[in-house]
């Protein structure tokens, strides 16, 4: 549905021009829910804004629906309002002159994709009802609430029927439960119209929990594009493990093919083929994926809680393991003294090995 | 440079914002070219030559010309600044009852033209036909009248009392942006109330009184209206009147050359001072805290002081505008210029009114009413142009487009007008037929109110989320049809703003209209003028009394609609 090829965008900057996008290329398949994901700046919103035609790739070309809408090498560039698009911001855009369905109306009355009079009214309905609007069609939406706000948008966005449908981080100006209710809804509504949707976040739970697939960008570039689950179980680099979940890192070096040498001693897991004995890496594991009981009853390494916090549904531990600190996620209603001795295991399964220069 | 562009296109909002930046430079350059120019400009039998700045300099009368407008610029700075701070201090900082009453006093203060203040003034302290004086004399049996206002110093407190104003709102909005936090926290660290004054809140204010200061200084030394009422009869000259005696002078051919090279000397300084301007707000904007949610500056009570702030306001009300204008509606009715007395009283009549020459005075009307539409709405399209481009553009070009719609603001208006005025003699005088006409008057307004209409459109325009646009854009609504359902009604409450504001400065504009007038495109301010220079003050009385009249329903209006951005802007 979606076809980039060859991204590619530059900004003017005081200190010279920065390469936003840098080539990339990306295929989002029809009813799709295509999340890019990446810290600011590395160029998932200039991607989502090329597609919606607000920024002129430098290079490359896109595509919707079958449609080349810009070809930096051919000239072509189909403007915005041409484009079978919806799309939601991150500030949420709704006209504040205009009430609740003054806005959801104007894309089909005074649009490029307007409908007959007549069938407005029906259509507008039917999406203030999607979004669970329906009765507040007179109010100023400078009345609503945030997330009502953002309701609107989203109405306003599929009104049109469109094919595609771009979201800019829609939920991060939500507080947290909003955030999370907005987010099951985002996915039921996008589901029940059977739009193509590419969404935009720097929040790894948002893009775990929404995407059919997930695409991590840092500086331009696409690191991984791959299933929620690929992307939380196999991050293919240190950026990707540091930005999707959190994890332990410890420097090693490789003793064989199944071994490495670190501060926790000699440790079995899987070495990626192209990693000399005797090379650095950069081990990690999650805090959840490292066992932990109190006293010195089980085997494997020992170790000293430092500090904890607790979360509610978890126990974040430091655990002083040797000369290495480790933070332990403990499920349930465990609970350790300071300064406490506890034995850790570390499966071999729960490791991952960065190649290091990574 | 790469030109604004909007997804690669040049804007067809790039010639319309360029236009008005061609005459500032063609205006400019112009005074530059004739400067450097002798003999009959425009014709074979004129030469590039220095001789210009050379007669200018050797003239002792320059010299006297520089001195007296240094005085009156210091004096306007000293006299502006004493009572616009404190009340500035006043509506900011403490619980003084009725703040919006003090803001709209300075706000009419703002808008009351000082030609007219001038004229109260000159009844008031001439050292001959001056009430004061006249009373002085009566009474001491003195041979002189002891107050004279037709000195630089006289001159600059009236210019004073008009830039108070101007001074309240350029320091109010230091005082708002200066966080008593600040202060809070240096007491808390241990300081002493005077240390704290001393370490902490002096060096805050610093930069803003500063750039407060220069900047009425720069309005100050480009002064036409007031020292042409009060100076020029008693042949006490400033640069910009002196200008004017260059560019018409009474008894001999003008020699524009000389005014083209007092007119640069002019511009020089305009420019330097403007960049020290520029370089200390930027200084006073680095102080300016981010302040949080909760900000609530605490307000000091004033207690029993509340009457004695009142009593000064009130005072500075009636020194700086009602008594000079209650003086000069008085003077319209009263036979000749005399003080007010109980004699005097029974001797008013309506026989001025029959003096009048109402011919003059329609087509003054008529012009200043043309120049009332059009100005505000050239103005508008050109502004909008300018800060589209500037604000929701990022190409490089936007920064010379920014400092463009600034440029006017730095020169002063006079010489736009000499400018103007020069360009419809010598340029285009065989192409187009400019002078002599209100168009020609309406370019230079179009090209002086730029500054303030950009500016506060810029402010707008930022308030505005560019996403508000985008989604219009995204729902499939074209630019045109984007701009008329989104961007223009929400920038609606500026416009009119903005729309008021620039003609009700139309309406009170003396300096260009004086220079630019002749009998075919006179403007009210300028029949006042004409009639106050050839000595009939009961006609000019009559005339400005009228336009009093007519003026309050205007300032009602903008009352109604405008007050909120302008204010907040010039």
């Amino acid at each position: 549905m979606i076809s980039i090829r060859k991204l590619e965008k530059i900004f003017d900057s005081a200190r010279g021009p920065v390469r936003a996008v840098d080539v990339i290329d990306l295929e989002v398949a029809e009813g799709e829910f295509m999340v890019l994901l990446g810290p600011s700046g590395c160029g998932k919103t200039t991607t989502l804004r090329c597609v919606a035609g607000l920024e002129r790739p430098d290079g490359g070309s896109i595509e919707i629906d079958g449609e080349l809408v810009d070809s930096a090498g051919g000239g072509t560039y189909v403007p915005p309002e041409r484009r079978d698009i919806g799309m939601v911001f991150q500030s949420y855009a709704v006209w504040p002159h205009l009430n609740v369905f003054q806005n959801v109306v104007l894309p089909l009355t005074e649009g490029q994709r307007r409908i007959p009079r007549s069938e407005v009214r029906d259509r507008a309905r039917e999406a203030l009802r999607l979004v669970r609007l329906d009765g507040l069609e007179e109010r100023p939406v400078t009345d609503l609430s945030g997330g009502q706000q953002q309701r609107v948008a989203l109405a306003r966005a599929v009104v049109t029927r469109p094919k595609v449908l771009l979201m800019d981080e829609p939920l991060s100006n939500l507080d947290a439960r909003l955030r999370d209710q907005m987010r099951d809804e985002l996915r039921r509504i996008a589901e029940s119209v059977n739009v193509t949707s590419l969404y935009v976040t720097h929040d790894q739970a948002e893009a775990l929990s929404l995407g059919d697939r997930v695409c991590v960008m840092n500086e331009g570039e696409i690191l991984q594009l791959a299933t929620p689950k690929e992307v939380y179980s196999e991050p293919p680099n240190l950026f990707v493990a540091r930005f999707v979940g959190e994890m332990n890192f410890l420097p090693a070096k490789v003793l064989d093919a199944g071994h490495v040498e670190s501060g926790l001693g000699a440790i079995e897991c899987a070495v990626p083929p192209g990693c000399a004995p005797g090379s650095a890496v950069t081990l990690g594991i999650r805090p959840e994926h490292i066992g932990m009981t109190a006293g010195e009853s089980a085997a494997g390494p020992r170790g000293q809680v430092l500090r904890q916090t607790y979360l509610g549904d978890a126990l974040h531990c430091q655990v002083q393991v040797g000369e290495v600190e480790l933070t332990v996620k403990a499920v349930g209603d465990a609970e350790y003294d300071r300064g406490a001795t506890v034995t850790v295991s570390l499966p071999e399964k729960g490791w991952h090995v960065f190649p290091e220069g990574q | 440079m790469r030109l604004p562009r909007f997804n690669g296109q040049v804007s067809p909002l790039l010639p319309v914002a360029l236009a008005p930046m061609a005459l500032v430079a063609v205006f400019i350059l112009v005074i530059v070219w004739v400067s450097f120019q002798s003999g009959t400009l425009g014709t074979v039998h004129s030469s590039y030559t220095l001789e210009n700045y050379h007669d200018v300099l050797g003239d002792s009368a320059i010299y006297g010309v520089i001195w007296n407008t240094l005085w009156f610029a210091f004096s306007t700075v000293f006299f502006a600044l004493i009572i616009g701070l404190p009340i500035a201090w006043l509506t900011e900082r403490t619980t003084i009852p009725g703040k919006a009453a003090i803001y709209v006093i300075m706000t009419l203060g703002l808008l009351i033209p000082g030609i007219f203040v001038a004229m109260g003034w000159t009844f008031i302290a001439h050292p001959r036909i001056g009430f004061i004086n006249r009373w002085l004399v009566d009474l001491f049996a003195l041979d002189n009248g002891p107050v004279n206002i037709a000195t630089p110093m006289g001159m600059g407190f009236v210019q004073g009392m008009n830039l108070a104003p101007l001074a309240f709102i350029l320091t109010t909005q230091m005082f708002r942006a200066m966080n008593p936090m600040l202060e809070e926290a240096a007491r808390t660290a241990g300081m002493s109330a005077t240390a704290t004054l001393r370490r902490v809140t002096l060096p805050l204010a610093g930069p803003a009184i500063l750039a407060a200061v220069i900047y009425i200084f720069i309005v100050g030394i480009a002064t036409f209206d007031i020292p042409a009422v009060i100076g020029l009869g008693n042949r006490v000259y400033l640069f910009s009147t002196y200008l004017f005696t260059l560019t018409f002078p009474e008894d001999m051919e003008p020699r524009y050359g000389i005014t083209g090279a007092v007119g640069v000397l002019m511009i020089v300084v305009a420019l330097v001072l403007t960049a020290w301007y520029g370089r200390v707000l930027q200084r006073g904007n680095r102080y300016q805290v981010i302040t949080g949610k909760g900000y609530r500056p605490k307000m000091l009570d004033l207690g029993g002081w509340n009457w004695a702030a009142w009593g000064m306001i009130a005072v500075y009300a009636l020194i700086s505008k009602l008594v000079p204008i209650a003086l000069v509606g008085f003077i319209a009715f009263a036979p000749y210029v005399a003080p007010p007395s109980l004699e005097m009283w029974e001797q008013l009549s309506l026989n001025n009114f029959y003096n009048v020459n109402w011919e003059l005075v329609w087509r003054g009307m008529k012009h200043t009413l043309i120049l009332m539409f059009v100005v505000p709405l050239a103005v508008m399209v050109c502004a909008f142009a300018i800060s589209w481009l500037v604000v929701r553009t990022r190409s490089r070009g936007r920064y010379a487009l920014e400092f463009g719609a600034f440029l006017p603001h730095t020169v002063p208006e006079l010489l736009f007008a000499i400018g103007a005025l020069l360009v419809a003699l010598f340029v285009l005088k065989d192409y187009v037929p400019l002078y002599g006409t209100v168009w020609l008057i309406a370019l230079v307004y179009l090209v002086t109110r730029l500054p303030f209409a950009t500016r506060a459109l810029n402010g707008a325009l930022l308030q505005i989320h560019k996403e508000l646009e985008e989604a219009a854009y995204v729902s499939g609504l074209t630019m045109l049809r984007a701009s008329r359902r989104v961007l223009l009604p929400l920038l609606r409450p500026t416009l009119m703003s903005v729309w008021i504001w620039t003609a009700l400065l139309v309406y009170r504009e003396v300096t260009v209209a004086v220079f630019l007038a002749t009998e075919s495109n006179i403007t009210l301010t300028a029949v006042v003028w004409s009639y106050w220079a050839a000595a009939g003050m009961t006609e000019a009385s009559v005339v400005t009394t009228l336009m009093i009249l007519f003026f309050s329903p205007l300032l009602l209006l903008f009352w109604i609609f405008g007050r909120r951005s302008a204010l907040a802007e010039d």
